[in-house]
């Protein structure tokens, strides 16, 4: 090893690259195993995306509209456990409703609330109703494809930490199984709902990716059945109180998490890894590492030599398909939520009408954008902000190409004329103008992701979920995606995709890859 | 549950599990990676720069104005400032300053910013240093392009009064060039507070921006009895007079300034979205901040740092802030505004007692709760450990 350096150890067992949601949650996941760990975050807070930010004295929330799979403190979900077992206590606040859906062409309104306990007779029957019902027959089907919705979901909960036969699978998880092969589409189609059921029921999509002809069923059963059957949940102190209190028991737990460090390069000698140098050429020696980057990244730049990196690795990174990134606006308003009218803490509006497709192209483009989340922070958390002032943000997810043509000269141009869309459109169907009331603004882009979080292409969704790319097939091959020995990867471009719920399982299977890898290593005497 | 058939139903994880193999196998082992997103990122924010002082003239009796040339500087807003890296004997400082030339003067064959630096009075060493020692060739590290002071178009009237005061005209100085560029759409009055006509700074290139959209009042309050202009402070009185309808107000200068202004405006009921404050440095004299503990004033402490598994122990006196501390060690800590708003210096104290600046506090909740400061604007009470960023 070249420079050393007095700041580090001579050695430890993992190096986390990335000091987000999932980075925290492989480095708890590891120390709590006794392993010796070193974070290394470039930016100076942990959290990645999953932070807030200070304007005007008030602080905000950076982009978490909602976190799933937390649950109530009686009954935890996959989340919340997991933070319970490592001893990160957080102040969660459950939000109220699911979401409001709004349609611009049909007029369609509703207002959706979850179900607790995976009960989901609240929101099928408020969906039911927005159709017309007269019989309740309606009901019955949206109750039974939600239901349908949690037996996988209860499925897919088991079959990540367990191993069994086919036979097995399909005996016990049967519905698992037989709607694995299916997109989305084809398996809502099977129950014959109204199309204006089938908008509502599409709300969440954009959560996940692809148009639900080309998502797989599985993906979209676990956003549905999760947060239409347990409710969503928001920290008090914005997700930075998540992201620090993760990084600060990660500390307690022995763990060295350090700051304003930049990771260049991942050493790999004879396959196998031997530590990472830092942007200013300290080198520390680890013979495993989890990598927040995206993998297009470690595989094209990091890893060194490149001549280490096998062909697999490269065709794995060529045969995905880049997730979503964001642009939102982000607004301090002077009045309160009731003052201006705002009702809900989140809208999902299709102001053009809930034309899949349409709007699936028009998030390849640079905008204008027509499908968007309004999330009003206040209403599932009254003290985010000062009395009389609301927190209200509008985002669209696009797709990292519709970025492509972005320069330095036309950034400035690009994000106002659609922070100016953004704001018009929402003002419009609030019936309030909203720039009579701006107090602060910031406008988060794709530039702004790349910026603080380094995500290839400004990514947050790491690798979208499709067809061509199927959660249960990645589940089955995913053994053989390890193509370095000693490295894993903790991301949304970890197996379980997008969301910062998705993000703490990712990157507790990117540490459940090293401590195999460790086993493996120890057994064949490496 | 049936969806298309039992056979096909069950063979689907098959099904899609050999899709995926074959969209794999047929995929391209070459590398292509290609992020334009990350490029302009890069290019917008680049971290610290090196740049070299191309010139430097009288802008005042007692001030000063320096250009810095480089072959590129990022994009930045009309009313942002910089940083600017020294180092001054044994110790390594960063000070902020706002960027007094436009940003349309970074694009072209010769990009260069500029920042105008007055003799300062008795504190900032710093000021000092580069008004008396600074010569054409000098090369500085920095960031450019820092700061929430900006004019945005979604967010503020499009008649903007500025209220200035001192060096407090530098932002105005850069949005003013900007608008007689023809870069920046918005009409400007600036309201700027001298003692007397010889203390006005930066007064010709002020001058050389006046058009239908700039407008330039001088308002002097020393005893000036040839002055034909606006005499006395920046008041209500004076401040309506140069309003015309909807309008935002910035203001900049000395923190003297902010508290009469904000009285001011208050009386015109201006409301909040419509005033915008820079950020103003920490006080003179924290002794005088509400709440400080004042038989801790002349006391010195141990301030032991905690960079990875390295430790230090340093002096640290209770009226100087933590980055001062650090600074005067030679240890590197990375800051930005200079006023417990941006948090670049954010630092964990892990042991001790310390004092936080109240005004521009800008400590997210959750830091407050483990101890997170922001070192620009903590100040010692007792022997404290902290834990500092690696450099």
């Amino acid at each position: 090893m070249a420079e050393k350096s007095k700041y580090f150890k001579d050695r430890y067992d993992v190096i986390v690259i990335g000091g987000a949601l999932a980075g925290m949650a492989s480095a708890l996941t590891l120390a709590n195993k006794g392993k010796s760990v070193l974070v290394l975050e470039q930016h100076n807070l942990p959290g990645g995306v999953a932070t807030s930010f200070v304007r005007g004295d008030v602080e905000i929330e950076g982009t978490l509209h909602e976190m799933m799979s937390i649950g109530p403190k009686e009954c935890p979900l996959k989340i919340r456990k997991f933070f319970d077992e490592m001893g990160v206590d957080i102040e969660w606040l459950r939000v109220p409703e699911a979401y409001r859906f709004v349609d611009g062409k049909t007029g369609t309104d509703v207002l959706v609330h979850p179900g607790d306990h995976g009960n989901f007779e609240t929101p099928a029957k408020e969906i039911a109703d927005a159709c017309g019902d007269p019989d309740g027959a309606l009901y019955r089907k949206i109750l039974e494809l939600l239901q349908l919705c949690n037996t996988v979901y209860n499925s897919v909960n088991v079959l990540s930490v367990t191993h069994m036969s086919k036979v097995q699978m399909l005996l016990k998880h049967g519905e698992f199984v037989k709607t694995a092969g299916y997109s989305a589409k084809e398996v809502i189609d099977s129950f014959h709902l109204p199309q204006k059921a089938v908008d509502i029921l599409s709300a969440y999509w954009i959560y996940v990716g692809d148009v639900l002809e080309n998502l797989p069923f599985t993906v979209w059963a676990v956003l549905m059945a999760d947060y239409l059957g347990y409710g969503s949940y928001v920290p008090k102190k914005f997700s930075h109180e998540m992201s620090l209190k993760m990084c600060e028991r990660a500390r307690a737990m022995g763990a060295q998490v350090e700051f304003g460090q930049r990771v260049d390069k991942i050493l790999v000698k004879n396959g196998h890894v031997e530590g990472i140098r830092l942007a200013n050429g300290i080198e520390i020696a680890a013979r495993y590492v989890v990598c927040s980057a995206y993998p297009d990244k470690a595989y094209t730049q990091m890893v060194e030599p490149l001549s280490e990196v096998p062909p697999a690795a490269l065709k794995f990174v060529n045969a995905k398909t880049i997730g979503v990134t964001c642009f939102s606006v982000v607004l301090l308003l002077d009045k309160s939520p009731e003052e201006l009218g705002i009702k809900d803490y989140s809208t999902f509006y299709a102001a053009k009408g809930m034309d899949m497709k349409e709007i699936w192209k028009e998030a390849s483009t640079d905008g204008p954008y027509n499908y968007i989340t309004s999330i009003c922070t206040n209403l599932a958390n009254p003290g985010c902000s000062p009395k009389g002032t609301c927190v209200y943000s509008i985002t669209n997810l696009p797709r990292p190409e519709g970025w492509f043509n972005v320069t330095e000269e036309n950034y400035d141009e690009m994000r106002r004329k659609n922070a100016e869309y953004f704001i018009d459109m929402e003002s419009q169907r609030l019936g309030v103008n909203l720039r009579d009331h701006i107090l602060e603004m910031v406008i988060e882009t794709p530039v702004t992701i790349s910026h603080y979080t380094g995500a290839y292409q400004g990514s947050i969704y790491g690798y979208m979920h499709t067809m061509d790319d199927h959660i249960v097939a990645r589940l089955q091959m995913g053994e053989k995606e390890n193509f370095i020995q000693g490295l894993s990867f903790a991301g949304a471009h970890q197996i379980s995709g997008d969301g910062m719920g998705p993000a703490v399982t990712n990157g507790r299977k990117g540490a459940k890859i090293i401590l195999d890898m460790m086993e493996e290593d120890a057994k064949e005497g490496r | 549950m049936k969806i298309k058939g039992f056979l096909k139903d069950v063979g689907g994880a098959g099904r899609v599990t050999k899709r995926r193999q074959e969209v794999f196998d047929n995929a391209s082992s070459s590398p292509k990676p290609y992020d334009p997103i990350g490029a302009v990122a890069k290019a917008l924010h680049p971290g610290f720069l090196r740049f070299k002082v191309e010139e430097v003239r009288v802008a005042s009796p007692t001030a000063k104005t320096i250009r810095f040339v480089a072959p590129h500087f990022p994009y930045f807003m009309a009313g942002q400032f910089m940083t600017i890296r020294l180092q001054i004997g044994d110790s390594l400082v960063t000070r902020p300053y706002s960027i007094s030339s436009s940003p349309f003067q970074t694009r072209g064959e010769h990009p260069f910013v500029e920042i105008t630096v007055r003799k300062p009075r008795a504190d900032g060493f710093v000021a000092d240093y580069l008004y008396d020692n600074v010569k054409v060739g000098d090369e500085f590290e920095g960031e450019v392009g820092l700061g929430e002071f900006h004019y945005d178009a979604i967010r503020d009237a499009k008649n903007v009064v500025a209220l200035a005061g001192g060096s407090g005209i530098t932002p105005f100085l850069s949005m003013a060039r900007e608008i007689a560029f023809g870069k920046l759409d918005m009409n400007l009055t600036i309201l700027f507070g001298s003692v007397s006509e010889e203390d006005i700074i930066l007064r010709e290139e002020l001058e050389k921006c006046v058009c239908d959209k700039v407008n330039v009042v001088h308002v002097l309050s020393g005893d000036n009895p040839n002055w034909k202009g606006e005499k006395g402070f920046i008041n209500a009185e004076l401040i309506q007079k140069y309003t015309h309808g909807d309008t935002t107000y910035f203001v900049c200068g000395p923190q003297a300034m902010y508290d009469f202004v904000r009285k001011e405006l208050e009386k015109l009921k201006v409301p909040a979205r419509r005033i915008r404050f820079e950020v103003f440095g920490t006080p003179r004299d924290i002794t005088k901040a509400e709440g400080f503990p004042l038989d801790k004033a002349d006391k010195t402490f141990e301030l032991t740092v905690v960079q990875g598994i390295h430790e230090t122990v340093i002096p640290a006196k209770a009226t100087e802030p933590i980055a001062v501390a650090l600074e005067r060690s030679g240890l590197k800590v990375h800051t930005a505004c200079r006023s417990g708003a941006c948090g670049f210096c954010r630092v964990l104290v892990l042991e001790g007692d310390f004092f936080v600046c109240p005004t521009g506090d800008g400590r997210r909740a959750a830091d407050k709760d483990f101890g997170y400061v922001h070192s620009c604007a903590t100040y010692p009470l007792s022997n404290i450990k902290i834990k500092l960023n690696i450099e």
